[in-house]
Parts: C-alpha cells; sequence; structure tokens
C-alpha cells in the first residue's frame, strides 16, 4: 500500500492477469434496461476512467461491481471469488468481494454520529477483526495519507466537503483493498476542494493503485488514467488508451459526448 | 360468545359513536378560539391559552372525566355520565384540535407573526375564505388521527357509567366470567369503527388535494 | 383554604404512594415496550412474510384497541386462558404491547429518515447486515427518535391512570379511594391532577425545548 512505488509502465498493465472481470454484464429495472453486456477486465495496477453522458449507467456499473446492486445477468470475478447473476451470493462471497473492492460516493456518505477516526476504524474492528488499539493505528496513517491526521476526533460535519471526500477515501481504504471504485468523487465539491480530492488519487494512482473512476473531469481522464471507457445508453461504446480515445474518438457517439464536453 | 352476549355489545356501539361525535364537535368549535388565543399578540392572552392546553393535555382524561362528573357534580350542576364525559372529552379535544390547527397553520405559512396576522379581526374575510379551506385541508388528516385516538379514548367514559362499548364489555364479563372473548370482540369492535374514519380520511385528503392543488 | 390544604397534606402520602406506582408501572412497560418496539419496526420491514404478517397484526391491535381494553384484557380475560396475573403484571403487559406497537412506528419512521447511502456505504466497506443496523443505521434513527418516544413515554405516564379499572393501587384509584370515603372528590381529584401536571407540564416543555434544538441542527 505504498504510495511512492513508481507509476506503472502502459505496456505493463496489459499483460499481467486480470485482477477484476466483468462478464456480460447487464442490468434492467423492471423493463428498463440500464446495462447491456458490459465487458470489462482490469490488470493489476491499472487506472481506467468512466465518461458518459447522464443517465449512461455508469454509477450503475460501478454499483453491480460490488453488488450494492445486483446484476442481471452476467459474472463478476475477483481474485478468486466469482459472483453469478441470478444466484444470491452467499455472506462469505460478499464479504470476500467487499474486502477487496472500497468504495467511494460522490455525496461522501460519512457516518454522522461517528468521529472521523470511528469512520476509519469501524470496518477494520468489525470485519478484519482488529481490535480498537490496532484499528485506530491504521486510521491515524490512513488519515495522515490523506493529509487530515488532525480532524481524527472531530466529527465529519465540522469538516470541508473535500476533507469529508478525503476521509471517505481513508475508510474505503481501511480495508486494504484491492481495488478501488470511485463515483464521481469531485461532483458535490467546488471545484478548489475537487482539487486536493484529485491530488488525493493521483497519489493513488501513481502508488499503484486499481482503480476504476467515473468522472466529469476530462483533465484526470486524459491524464490520470490509463484508460478511458465511455458509455452512453448502457453500453460501452468506446475504450482504449487514455489519450488515444480521449483525442481520437473513432465512434460517432463518442465524438458526439466528447464534443459536447470538450469546454470542460 | 353467545348471540345474546354478542348484542348487549353492540348495543355499546351508538353511544360509542354519539360521545365521539359530540366530543369532536366541541373540540373542533372550541378549538378555534382557543388556537387564536393561543397565536395572539397580547401576550395575556397567550400564556391564558397556553396554559390551558398545556394543562388539558398534561392531565390524564380520566382525571378530567371523575372531576367534572364526582367533584362539579357535589353543588349546584348535576351532570349525567354522557354529559360529563362529552364535556371531558371535549375540552381536551378542544386543546389537541388548537395544536393542531396551529401546526396547519404554521404549515401554510412560513412565518409565525405572518400566520397570527391573518388571524386579527381585520382580514377575517381573508382567514374565512383563503385560509380557512387551506387550512381544512393541511390539518384534516391530524385531525382525523386525533379522531382515531378520541374514539379510543371514549372507552375511558365505561369508568363513569356511560353504556358505551367498553362499559357493555365489562357488564358482560362480569356477568358471564369470559373476559377473554368478550374484550377481544371489544378490541375488535373498536377497530372496526375506526377504519371508516381512516378512509373517509384518505378519501377526503385525495379529493381535496386534487381539488386545491388544480 | 388551611381546611384544603389540611386535607391535602392529610392524604399526600397514600397519593405519592400512588404516584409511585404510577410511575413504576409506566417504566417497566417502557423499558419492555421500546425494545419490543424496536424489534417490531424491524419484523415489519422483515423479508419473511409470517414474521412481517404476525408483526403487523401485534402493532394494528395494539394500535387499534384501546389502552382500557388492552388492560381488561389481560386481567380479566388471560385468566380464561389459563394466566391469572396480578394487576401490576397484567398491566405492564397491555401497556408494553401498547408501548410496543406505537414506539414501533416512531422507530420505523426513525429508520426511513436516515439516508439510503448510510446503508450502502455501511454494506461498501463490508459491515454485515447486522453490524450495517447496530453501528450505522439505529444509531442514527433512534436519535431522531428520541423526541417521539420521549414524548410518547409522556402520554404512556397518563395512560397509566386506566389501570383504576384493573385495581392497580396507582394515583387515580388512590384518589377515588380517599373521595369514596371521605366524599370529598372535588379537593382529592385535584390534587391527582396537580400531581400529574408537575411531572407532565415541565415534561412536555422539556421535549418541545429538545425537538426545537435538535430541528435547528438538522
Ligand atoms: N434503483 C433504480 N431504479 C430504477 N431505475 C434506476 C435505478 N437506479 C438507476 N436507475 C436508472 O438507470 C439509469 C442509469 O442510471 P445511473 O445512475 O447508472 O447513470 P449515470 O451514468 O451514473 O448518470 P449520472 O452521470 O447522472 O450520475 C438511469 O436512467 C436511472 O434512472
Ligand atoms: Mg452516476
Amino acid at each position: 500500500m505504498s504510495l511512492n512505488s513508481s507509476s506503472i509502465p502502459q505496456a505493463d498493465v496489459a499483460s499481467r492477469p486480470p485482477l477484476l472481470r466483468l462478464d456480460a454484464i447487464g442490468k434492467t429495472f423492471g423493463t428498463h434496461v440500464v446495462l447491456e453486456d458490459i465487458d470489462l477486465s482490469l490488470a493489476a495496477g491499472e487506472v481506467v476512467a468512466i465518461i458518459g453522458p447522464s443517465g449512461s449507467g455508469k454509477s450503475t456499473l460501478l454499483r453491480c461491481i460490488n453488488q450494492l446492486e445486483p446484476p442481471t445477468t452476467g459474472r463478476v470475478t475477483i481474485g478468486d471469488t466469482t459472483i453469478e447473476a441470478g444466484h444470491t451470493p452467499t455472506r462469505r462471497e460478499l464479504m470476500a468481494l467487499r474486502r477487496n473492492i472500497g468504495m467511494v460516493f460522490q455525496s461522501f456518505n460519512l457516518f454522522p454520529h461517528l468521529t472521523v477516526l470511528r469512520n476509519v476504524s469501524l470496518a477494520q474492528e468489525r470485519v478484519m477483526g482488529r481490535t480498537r488499539e490496532q484499528a485506530d493505528a491504521v486510521s491515524m496513517q490512513l488519515l495522515a495519507r490523506v493529509g487530515l491526521a488532525d480532524k481524527a476526533q472531530q466529527f465529519p460535519s465540522r469538516c470541508s466537503g473535500g476533507q469529508q471526500q478525503r476521509i471517505a477515501i481513508a475508510r474505503a481504504l481501511a480495508l486494504d483493498p484491492q481495488i478501488m471504485l470511485f463515483d464521481e468523487p469531485t461532483s458535490a465539491l467546488d471545484p478548489e476542494l475537487g482539487l486536493e480530492v484529485l491530488a488525493v488519487m493521483r497519489e493513488l494512482a501513481e502508488g499503484g493503485m486499481t482503480m476504476i473512476v467515473v468522472t466529469h473531469e476530462m483533465r484526470f481522464a486524459e491524464n490520470v488514467s490509463d484508460r478511458v471507457i465511455i458509455m452512453a445508453d448502457g453500453r460501452i461504446v468506446e475504450q482504449g488508451p487514455s489519450g488515444t480515445v480521449m483525442r481520437n474518438p473513432q465512434t460517432e457517439r463518442a465524438q458526439r459526448f466528447l464534443h459536447a464536453v470538450k469546454d470542460r | 360468545m353467545t348471540q345474546d352476549m354478542l348484542l348487549t355489545m353492540v348495543s355499546g356501539v351508538p353511544w360509542t359513536i354519539a360521545l365521539t361525535a359530540v366530543a369532536l364537535l366541541i373540540g373542533v368549535v372550541l378549538g378555534i378560539p382557543l388556537c387564536a388565543m393561543r397565536m395572539s399578540k397580547l401576550v395575556v392572552l397567550r400564556m391564558v391559552a397556553n396554559t390551558l392546553i398545556l394543562t388539558l393535555r398534561a392531565i390524564p382524561p380520566i382525571v378530567w372525566l371523575f372531576f367534572i362528573f364526582f367533584g362539579l357534580d357535589t353543588g349546584f350542576v348535576s351532570l349525567n355520565p354522557f354529559q360529563a364525559a362529552a364535556i371531558g372529552l371535549g375540552l381536551i379535544t378542544a386543546a389537541n384540535m388548537a395544536e393542531i390547527y396551529r401546526g396547519a397553520m404554521s404549515a401554510i405559512h412560513s412565518g409565525q407573526s405572518e400566520a397570527s396576522m391573518a388571524l386579527g379581526l381585520s382580514t377575517y374575510h381573508r382567514f374565512f375564505d383563503v385560509l380557512g379551506p387551506q387550512l381544512f385541508r393541511v390539518a384534516l388528516p391530524s385531525a382525523a388521527s386525533y379522531a382515531i385516538g378520541l374514539l379510543k379514548d371514549s372507552a375511558i367514559a365505561s369508568t363513569i357509567g356511560v353504556h358505551e362499548i367498553a362499559f357493555q364489555a365489562s357488564h358482560v364479563s362480569q356477568r358471564t366470567f369470559r373476559g377473554l372473548d368478550v374484550y377481544a370482540v371489544a378490541g375488535l369492535l373498536y377497530i372496526l369503527l375506526s377504519l371508516p374514519i381512516a378512509w373517509a380520511s384518505r378519501w377526503a385528503d385525495l379529493h381535496l388535494r386534487a381539488r386545491v392543488a388544480r | 383554604m388551611n381546611d384544603l390544604v389540611d386535607f391535602w397534606l392529610e392524604h399526600l402520602p397514600a397519593m405519592l404512594d400512588g404516584l409511585l406506582v404510577s410511575v413504576q408501572v409506566t417504566g417497566v412497560s417502557l423499558a419492555i415496550g421500546v425494545p419490543l418496539g424496536l424489534m417490531l419496526a424491524l419484523a415489519v420491514q422483515s423479508r419473511s412474510k409470517p414474521m412481517r404478517g404476525i408483526a403487523i397484526v401485534v402493532v394494528e391491535v395494539g394500535r387499534g384497541a384501546p389502552a382500557l381494553i388492552l388492560l381488561q384484557f389481560t386481567y380479566f380475560g388471560l385468566p380464561n386462558a389459563g394466566l391469572s396475573l396480578d394487576s401490576f403484571a397484567s398491566a405492564v403487559i397491555a401497556l408494553a404491547w401498547c408501548t410496543g406497537a406505537y414506539t414501533s412506528e416512531i422507530i420505523r419512521a426513525g429508520l426511513e429518515a436516515v439516508p439510503h447511502g448510510q446503508k450502502e456505504a455501511a454494506e461498501a466497506i463490508g459491515l454485515n447486515h447486522l453490524d450495517a443496523l447496530r453501528y450505522v443505521i439505529l444509531p442514527q434513527a433512534l436519535r431522531v427518535s428520541v423526541p417521539a418516544l420521549l414524548g410518547f413515554s409522556i402520554l404512556m405516564l397518563q395512560a397509566s391512570s386506566l389501570c383504576f379499572a384493573i385495581a392497580l393501587p396507582e394515583l387515580v384509584s388512590q384518589a377515588y379511594l380517599i373521595g369514596s370515603t371521605t366524599f370529598r372528590y372535588m379537593p382529592i381529584l385535584v390534587l391527582a391532577g396537580l400531581l400529574y401536571a408537575a411531572i407532565c407540564i415541565p415534561a412536555t416543555i422539556a421535549v418541545s425545548a429538545l425537538e426545537r434544538k435538535l430541528g435547528a441542527h438538522a
């Protein structure tokens, strides 16, 4: 979990065995098809940005990966845990999945009744079985990493939005996950506060964390991620190395989307 | 449970309904001036109303009924059980209705000062023509659930001898020593009686919402 | 006037004994009823149909039937089913039932007030269902419910006066007894009312102050 190991070169990434694999993921709400036939595989250390118009299913895809929303069809594989749509996963499978995946929400979702430190420690105690002292020690390190060690004893409501989101990142990192999912982590923030969150994310990426980031920040997608995926209407319409996709999209749908957001 | 027992218990139903209706009427009417006082600009009026409301609500209904029935009966006034119960429950209802009206007022108006202005005599017409119907609609759901509560509270009148459902139930149970089914049926009767109030309130709410919302 | 004060002072000890019984029966009923309400609130949302069905019946009967009838049912009715209880135990069963039914609704509203994102965040960090409830959802839900639960507790103290009907020697029974032996109903009932008011009015004011304070912070 070192932040300082060097960034992994592109070619290297592609040749590694996948850490996460999605096969033919589909999701319908009633008759409304939100995701259709999504395949995706992620190598260790890879940073993938997902962009696309509102309602294209980006959040739903993230939520299907950690089973906050059970997919209607398809298969999610992480390590040696595979969860098939249609079978209710066992508690053990769910735990294995969620311990390996950290998630950061657009609206932070910190626990308002717990101190910042407890927010980060809770799952370590209850899920990993650490003692309170061990958990608090690790939490302090994580908070230091996101630059908020001095806020440990505060309640989240006393922190700015940017600070809250960094705490949420520390909370997600607490289980030592292999993959981090970010759902528009800066959308609820003023641009300035967004920057401090993006800085933490960039550091994580450079430290070799495997990440999927749903974002409206085109600069982040282009500069930090290894790969960009463009979604529209529940499908992946284009994907590839970030530089290529962002500057030279091939499909008409991707061109249209990028043209519409190019000013951001 | 024999038919005879059941009939005796059902004979309490009209009394329960009558008591609830009269007490509700007293409360709905008296609640208006009480609410007006409670929101008045005059500190004295406000304090009097506030004290009345707090006192009426703080003392259990059974104490009010005993007080009115046994307490007041000593001298010049003499009330029958029904009258005593209707007055007692009616006064308590007035206090609660006043609070319900007040809640509705502040739901309609954002500011309380505005709401109390609307209660000034100068704007009498504005109140009754414009605010009144709105107020009615906003207050209706809480008033209806209060009415259901009142229906159940009316059982207390059995303790001073009003011949309503609970009275008949204890009468039958003492006569037959069959408390289990007698009180179960009594409970069921109250639940059944509350259903139409709930339905009517839901119906009126939908109906009025469609109208007022336009 | 002096006469009235003397009368009150003479009977105050008996009245305070009655008040103590009122407070005890209320306290025990709440201590059993509020946890029951929590269980009912969870059961009503449960996925298991039989569980939901039972919970709904318990809640609807507890809320739909007058407390007086519940009291008489447990005291005069249960002996028919071979279960004879003294008036205190009957009162506790009936009032705890009533408390459970009403507080389940209060707590359910509290549970619904917790934003959905909280449950998701708890799930996402790997907490199981029970831990999510215990550490994340319930503390927030109960905090929201506190003013309503306190307000309900005041109502329960008042409802305990109905135990008069099952011969529990609480405040109203004592007042009635004194009234019927001295034929001075009016003054003794005033004293009973004053004792209730002395507890309930300050408590009501405190609860609405708390409500305002919490409301302002939300
Ligand atoms: N729980 C749900 N029930 C029904 N429909 C849903 C649900 N969640 C999402 N949807 C629908 O699925 C579609 C995709 O939603 P999703 O939130 O995944 O889009 P998104 O790409 O994240 O959009 P945004 O950029 O606005 O966040 C939308 O049409 C939405 O209305
Ligand atoms: Mg989204």
